[in-house]
């Protein structure tokens, strides 16, 4: 069922993708046999046979995770969503503490270990990658102090 | 010859340079260190690294001798793990729990470690000596080829993908279209039209490669790491005094030797990496052991150095290709091609006159790195063997934390962040769906080279199609193509016929 599921979604994805691959591309002139529309329309229609054949004659059945991992897993990517949202807004020091003490205390630590990963974390990699590496991190509300 | 010596010494002036020297060694310790943590292969550490290693502003070949170095560091790293922990360290070492976390079990830790260092250094430069002498002479080859012929080349490719990575070929091959649709996404280079862009100017220029590989094996792998997180503390067995003997390296030298060519082969099949080539060698060692190959399993030592010597031969193979064609023999290779084009350098037959310090300055710098790969796995391995138990909580924000800073530093766009969480979750479910994520990598890699080739052989013809099989090298490489296909399914009938008759 997992599989078909996967598949059949897919499939609509690739029908959108040929949909545009033969109504909506064209150029406005050219001069060789194989226009920008040509590859797409293969892929397509070699995707969407990929699609049908899983959907026929599926391999996985079941999408084997249990509840917890499931809500781990869920809780994870909203954490990280946060943090692409913080790091933009709030920039790497803090959003970095934030993100790296809420993580630890969700994959099991204590308290006192996720305090002291999350600002060891933040500030050593800020001064790394910024002051030593001179890489692009957003520096944020610490912009004028350091 | 010549061609090769002078290449040699060029190469190596440039490897030799003090600051890629410092490369090469880092390359091979952190490599060494990704492929010993269980759970990051050299394939996600290549990812996570490489936009970092890009936006430090390296030139185009101390990136590369950095990023290779992580690869075959990891070939090597990934047996500690399995032997310590019998948790594989990468894909490419489970068959190297099969035989080497017995051993350990049974207090031969160190013995098993140095063995399989030693089996590992045998493979890694049988395959470079290999890559020395074919790679210039394949590259002198394929700058004949033309239009026609590469369109040959990649559907032997993405056949051969098909047929011989992940459990099931339909998925591969779909894994890997979804992967050239997405190299699809953006402004046609020959004539400007806009595909796929949703109006969204952020997709104009297609979807960053880096951004791409960080979200499926980056983010991908951090999922995964959460999920598989609730096993418990896992306990490593101690490093104990015992060593390989030379009696032990001259029972297992034919082994290393076999298993060395063979990796070298399988490395070189476009797409087949590591994980192929230590299964095939460890599973014909076994069958041409005979009686004696029940010991296999139980900690034979025989067991332990094939897949050693194949992981290791097999990195060097997947170079090859990718040098001399622009097909990358495996996964992990199809991320450096794609570090190569961010420099503005198409690998191809004409990398090795045009681009020397390139092709050579690798090939000379894998001589050296594999050198202090054997000193660093030998005597320091107990260093590694410690790093293992840094707790999954440590490590798991931290692969985001370097992911994050890759990620912004080169695009810049924090539109981007959250386009890597999503291919993170696309490539987690992916995995967990049974298929591999190797083929879309390489789907991206080789999306354009593939377009673009079939559009110029069809011009060249006038939209004639037949152009597609009228030279000798393209039915050479259909025939291969066919061959790697059929054989599995000529095998499997032959066994299952075989097997009936036993009955």
């Amino acid at each position: 069922m997992a599989d078909r599921i996967f598949a059949a979604i897919t499939l609509l994805v690739v029908m959108a993708y040929g949909w545009a691959a033969f109504m909506l591309i064209k150029a406005p002139f050219q001069y060789d046999p194989l226009g920008p529309e040509s590859w797409p329309r293969i892929l397509s229609v070699v995707a969407g046979l990929c699609c049908l054949w899983i959907i026929f004659k599926p391999t996985v059945h079941e999408f084997d995770i249990t509840k917890n991992s499931l809500v781990r897993i869920a809780l994870m990517v909203g954490l990280l969503i946060g943090y692409a949202y913080l790091f933009e807004h709030m920039g790497f020091i803090i959003a970095t503490a934030l993100y790296c003490g809420a993580s630890v205390k969700l994959l099991g630590g204590n308290v006192k270990q996720a305090v002291i990963f999350g600002v060891v974390t933040s500030v050593i990699g800020y001064l790394v990658s910024a002051k030593l590496l001179e890489l692009n991190v957003p520096a944020g509300v610490f912009k004028n102090l350091i | 010859m010549d061609v090769i010596l002078s290449g040699l010494g060029q190469g190596f002036a440039v490897a030799l340079q003090p600051f890629n020297l410092f490369l090469v060694l880092a390359g091979c310790f952190l490599g060494t260190l990704i492929g010993a943590l269980p759970g990051i292969g050299p394939i996600n550490g290549v990812a996570i690294l490489l936009p970092i290693a890009y936006s430090l502003g390296f030139p185009p070949e101390s990136a590369l001798i950095l990023l290779a170095g992580i690869y075959y560091g990891a070939e090597y790293g990934g047996r500690i793990s399995s032997i310590l922990l019998n948790v594989p360290g990468d894909a490419g070492a489970v068959m190297t729990t099969l035989d080497g976390s017995p051993m350990a079990k049974r207090g031969e830790a160190g013995r098993a470690l140095s063995l399989s260092g030693v089996a590992s250094f045998v493979g890694g430069s049988i395959s470079i000596i290999l890559m020395t002498l074919f790679a210039p002479m394949l590259a002198a080859f394929a700058v004949k080829f033309s239009p026609a012929d590469y369109v040959a080349l990649m559907v032997f490719a993405f056949l051969s993908l098909a047929a011989l990575v992940g459990k099931s070929a339909v998925k591969t091959l779909l894994a890997a279209v979804i992967g050239l649709m997405i190299a699809s996404i953006g402004v046609d280079a020959n004539t400007g039209v806009m595909r796929f862009t949703l109006g969204s100017p952020d997709l104009m220029a297609g979807i960053d490669f880096l951004v791409i590989v960080i979200g499926l094996f980056g983010m991908a792998e951090l999922l995964h790491l959460v999920e598989s997180y609730a096993r418990g503390t896992l306990k490593t067995l101690p490093v104990d005094k015992t060593f390989v003997s030379w009696a032990d390296l001259f029972a297992v030298k034919w082994v290393m030797l076999r298993s060395s060519l063979l990796g070298f082969i399988v490395g070189v099949l476009p797409g087949t990496g590591a994980s192929v080539a230590s299964a095939v060698s460890y599973g014909t060692e076994k069958r041409l052991a005979g009686e004696s190959g029940k010991s296999f399993g139980t900690g034979d030592i025989r067991g332990l150095a094939a897949p050693e010597s194949a992981n290791n031969a097999s990195a060097g193979g997947a170079m090859v290709p990718m040098l001399t064609l622009g097909i990358p023999g495996s996964g992990t290779t199809a991320i450096l091609l794609g570090a190569l084009l961010l420099f503005n350098i198409t690998p191809g037959p004409l990398l090795f006159e045009q681009k020397p310090e390139i092709a050579w300055g690798l090939i000379a710098s894998m001589y050296i790195g594999n050198i202090a790969l054997l000193i660093i796995n030998l005597p320091l391995v107990g260093l590694f063997a410690r790093l293992l138990t840094i707790p999954q909580q440590y490590l798991t924000p931290l692969i985001t934390v370097l992911a994050f800073i890759g990620v912004y530093s080169v695009v810049g766009n924090p539109f981007d962040l959250y386009m890597v969480i999503g291919l993170g979750v696309l490539g987690w479910i992916l995995r967990k769906l049974e298929f591999s994520l190797a083929p879309v990598i390489l789907g991206v890699v080789l999306g354009n080279l593939f377009e673009d080739n079939l559009r110029r052989a069809l011009s060249m013809s006038g939209g004639d199609w037949s152009i597609l099989f009228q030279s000798v090298n393209s039915w050479a490489l259909y025939g291969l193509a066919f061959a790697v296909v059929a054989l599995p399914l000529v095998m499997r009938y032959f066994k299952r016929k075989r097997q009936a008759s036993a009955v």
